[in-house]
């Protein structure tokens, strides 16, 4: 679990130029977002890449983050899913921006073992599920996750918000036990 | 209240977590939010449902991934680095081209100022030989005439030159006569003033004299009874024309 106040001290080491607070977030977060990452471009030696180019630009733009305006994960996030949705545009100059189209045939492949979804998520209605995978791990905005779940953009955007309802509820369970088995273990 | 709402409905905060939003869209979003904090409390939750399931879907990266990282940023701050000395090099270099202009631009000066020294030395030299050169003359004549054995004696012109005037100085005691002929009228190209000495009724030749030297060397005659100048074609003559006789005086 984290503590926001490590974050915050890793941070200010950070934009003073310390490295070692950048790998110090790095053995945090890099877990997390390479599975983001590696779900949406599904090719392990370009998820490393773009896993290595997100730092980077950690490293480089830590200025510009602004904890009052969210979390580091947050921002952090929002980097590897635009160095992630480039990367796709870069490929190939034919493709315009926005147009996913490529990205859309591959997502439609099976997805390998490794890539299916774990933990709370597993537990969310089918629909729900594919709601959440589809923004959260996909890489797709709402107006293009709707029409890929082929239901009104309204519709869309209330099975998002049942299933982070859903999650938080199931959470807040496990939670409970995982204090109680802490408590135990302490 | 009626923005708040359609925030919640409209999904708009789960897209302003993705960075799916217009700028404008951000930046209305932002603006509310500060001011907002059920709003803000609705956010955090997003933020860590989003963080939650991330981690529950954390897939390890391969370990190169972070060595690959340092190195790159090990890189970068090598480079960065390097700037420092490389700069001062740079100044350094700029520097010393500075510096060896400024030498080469004195050098020049104090070579040009030693070669008008030396122009300048050389043209003293010149001019202090001649003036060594012209004090001996000087002096030397000045010795020939101003001598307890010299007779100067003054040629007046007659009617064929009536303001001419010259002066002669005879030495019978070194056998030297020398004469001044400054007094004596210019003469056209093609005649000459001639000096003559007259022994026993028979003029004997003691050469030309021009009218533009200070003092001219003559012949001494002995047993000379006058000294008689006349005019005579240029180059001399070898008998003189009696009748272009222009000065006389016996000695």
């Amino acid at each position: 679990m984290k503590t926001p106040q490590v974050d915050s001290e890793l941070i200010a080491r950070l934009s003073n130029g310390d490295k070692s607070a950048l790998y110090g977030l790095y053995d945090k977060y890099s877990a997390a977002l390479y599975g983001v990452i590696i779900r949406m471009c599904r090719d392990g030696a370009q998820a490393e890449d773009l896993l290595q180019e997100t730092f980077v630009k950690i490293w480089r733009n830590i200025d510009r983050y602004d904890p009052d305006k969210g979390k580091f994960y947050t921002w952090a996030y929002r980097i590897a899913r635009n160095t992630t949705l480039n990367s796709f545009k870069g490929k190939d100059n034919l493709i315009q921006s926005g147009d996913l189209s490529v990205y859309k045939d591959k997502a439609t492949e099976p997805e390998p073992n490794y890539l299916q979804l774990k933990g709370s998520l597993k537990k969310l209605e089918p629909h729900h599920q594919e709601a959440i995978a589809l923004i959260y791990f996909k890489g797709y905005t709402h107006q293009e996750a709707h029409e890929k779940m082929g239901v009104p953009l309204g519709t869309f955007k209330s099975y998002v918000r049942q299933a982070l309802k859903q999650l938080r509820k199931s959470y807040t369970n496990e939670l409970v036990w995982l204090w109680f088995i802490f408590e135990m273990i302490a | 209240m009626m923005e708040k709402d359609k925030i919640l409905k409209e999904g708009l905060l789960e897209q302003y977590i993705l960075g799916s939003l217009s700028k404008e869209d951000t930046a209305t979003i932002e603006s509310i939010l500060q001011n907002d904090i059920e709003l803000k409390q609705q956010l955090d939750l997003l933020e860590a449902d989003l963080e939650r399931i991330s981690f529950e879907n954390a897939i390890e990266p391969p370990l190169n991934v972070k060595l690959a990282l340092q190195s790159e940023l090990e890189e970068s701050q090598v480079k960065k680095t390097n700037w420092v000395p490389l700069f001062a090099a740079a100044s350094l270099a700029v520097l010393f081209l500075l510096g060896s202009l400024w030498m080469y631009t004195q050098w020049q000066n104090a070579e040009q100022n030693l070669e008008s020294l030396q122009d300048r030395t050389v043209n003293l030299q010149q001019r202090l030989e001649n003036l060594e050169q012209n004090y001996q003359l000087t002096s030397n004549r000045l010795e020939t005439i101003n001598n307890p054995n010299v007779v100067p004696l003054v040629l007046y012109g007659n009617h064929i030159a009536p303001n001419a005037k010259a002066v002669a100085y005879v030495n019978h005691k070194n056998k030297l006569v020398l004469i001044n002929p400054q007094g004596l009228p210019k003469l056209p190209r093609d005649k000459t003033y001639q000096m003559w000495s007259d022994v026993e009724g028979e003029m004997v030749n003691m050469g030309v004299v021009p009218t533009d030297e200070k003092l001219v060397v003559l012949k001494y005659i002995d047993h000379a009874e006058s000294l008689n100048i006349t005019i005579e074609p240029a180059g001399g003559n070898d008998h003189p024309t009696v009748e272009q006789l222009v000065s006389y005086v016996i000695l």
